[in-house]
């Protein structure tokens, strides 16, 4: 019983994530999607535990918490995977033409420059880059953030180019 | 209500928080490879390590115990791939970190070439068409690019996830 109130919890994640992105859309919220997902998963755990205590009279905590954990992480890692992935990107912009074709060249020229540019506009709404000139600058967070990343990145012995290694 | 864990749930939480820590371990090894192979053997090792303690923990084992743990353990999994990848492949933070390396202020187009370490965002968009090629979504052939039926499936997958979370 205490599996079933944990997934209950995890299906009203399910349906307030989308609504609060939604609404976060149409109301200009300056609130980011991902913390949008970390309140949806407070409020339903605490929802579901809550549920669990007034419900089930010997309610285990870590077996609801359990499956609530992993459905919410695995709705977390496909949000993820859709969010901004490039290569998902470059595949819609070519199933979304009437002809189902794309020159190899106009994905280079246009597009992904455009994915660039995009992702820029990103960092400078952060606050991590500010427009210096006609050029670009990081701002004193962008080098903070940009120094930790560093050290994450030797620490568990990552490169620094986000390119795929295929040879793996 | 029972805040206490189950002796396989224990076990689970502790590898969880072992997960990175092993992670850690494994880049300071060079024989486990490219950050993709370390995260599978990290992972596989922890799986293994939990399937030694479901045995080794001296009781009887309960089935709520034991798949309790084990979506505990897929919990901890997706979490660390979500923060791994991004510190890996994530186009963002690696633009964000190049700009920072230049150590000056750049162009657009210096900031292309300072991202892609002396290449092009030609080079980039190869790099992320190969994944797409490899997994048989995308055919690219005399320059220009068209999806399989497996590429159109999966744009229609994405489509729906993104509706269903609220991306649009």
């Amino acid at each position: 019983m205490s599996f079933f109130i944990g997934f209950l919890a995890a299906v009203t994640f399910a349906l307030l994530s989308p609504a609060l992105q939604v609404m976060a859309r149409t109301r200009g919220w300056s609130l980011g999607a991902v913390t949008l997902l970390a309140i949806a998963a407070i409020l339903t755990h605490g929802l579901g535990v809550m549920l669990g205590i007034l419900v089930v009279p010997q309610f285990q905590y870590w077996d609801a918490a359990s499956i609530f954990g992993f459905c919410v992480m695995g709705y977390v890692f496909a949000f993820g995977a859709v969010y901004k992935s490039v290569s998902l990107e470059i595949l819609l912009s070519v199933v979304d033409r009437p002809e189902r074709r794309a020159p190899l060249s106009e994905i280079i020229e246009r597009q992904v420059p455009d994915l660039f540019q995009g992702r820029i506009r990103n960092l400078v709404d952060g606050g991590l880059v500010e427009p210096v000139d006609s050029g670009f600058a990081p701002t004193a967070a962008g080098r903070k953030m940009a120094g930790r990343v560093g050290q994450l990145r030797r620490a568990f012995g990552i490169g620094d180019t986000s390119l795929y290694d295929f040879s793996e | 209500m029972n805040m206490l864990p189950g002796p396989a749930q224990a076990a689970a939480i502790g590898l969880s928080i072992a997960l990175p820590l092993l992670l850690l371990c494994y880049a300071r090894i060079a024989a486990t490879g490219g950050s993709g192979r370390r995260f599978r053997l990290g992972s596989v090792s922890i799986l293994a390590l939990y399937a030694i303690a479901c045995l080794a923990l001296p009781g009887q084992r309960h089935f709520d115990d034991v798949l309790g743990g084990l979506f505990l353990l897929a919990t901890a999994m997706m979490f660390c791939y979500i923060l791994f990848s991004l510190l890996a492949w994530g186009f963002t933070l690696t633009l964000l970190t190049a700009l920072v390396k230049a150590g000056r202020p750049l162009t657009l187009e210096q900031w292309a070439v300072a991202y892609m370490q002396g290449g092009d965002l030609g080079s980039f968009t190869h790099n992320r068409l190969k994944l797409l090629v490899g997994a048989g979504m995308v055919i690219a052939a005399d320059g220009r690019l068209a999806p399989t039926a497996k590429g159109v499936a999966i744009a229609r997958l994405v489509k729906l996830v993104r509706l269903s979370t609220g991306l649009g």
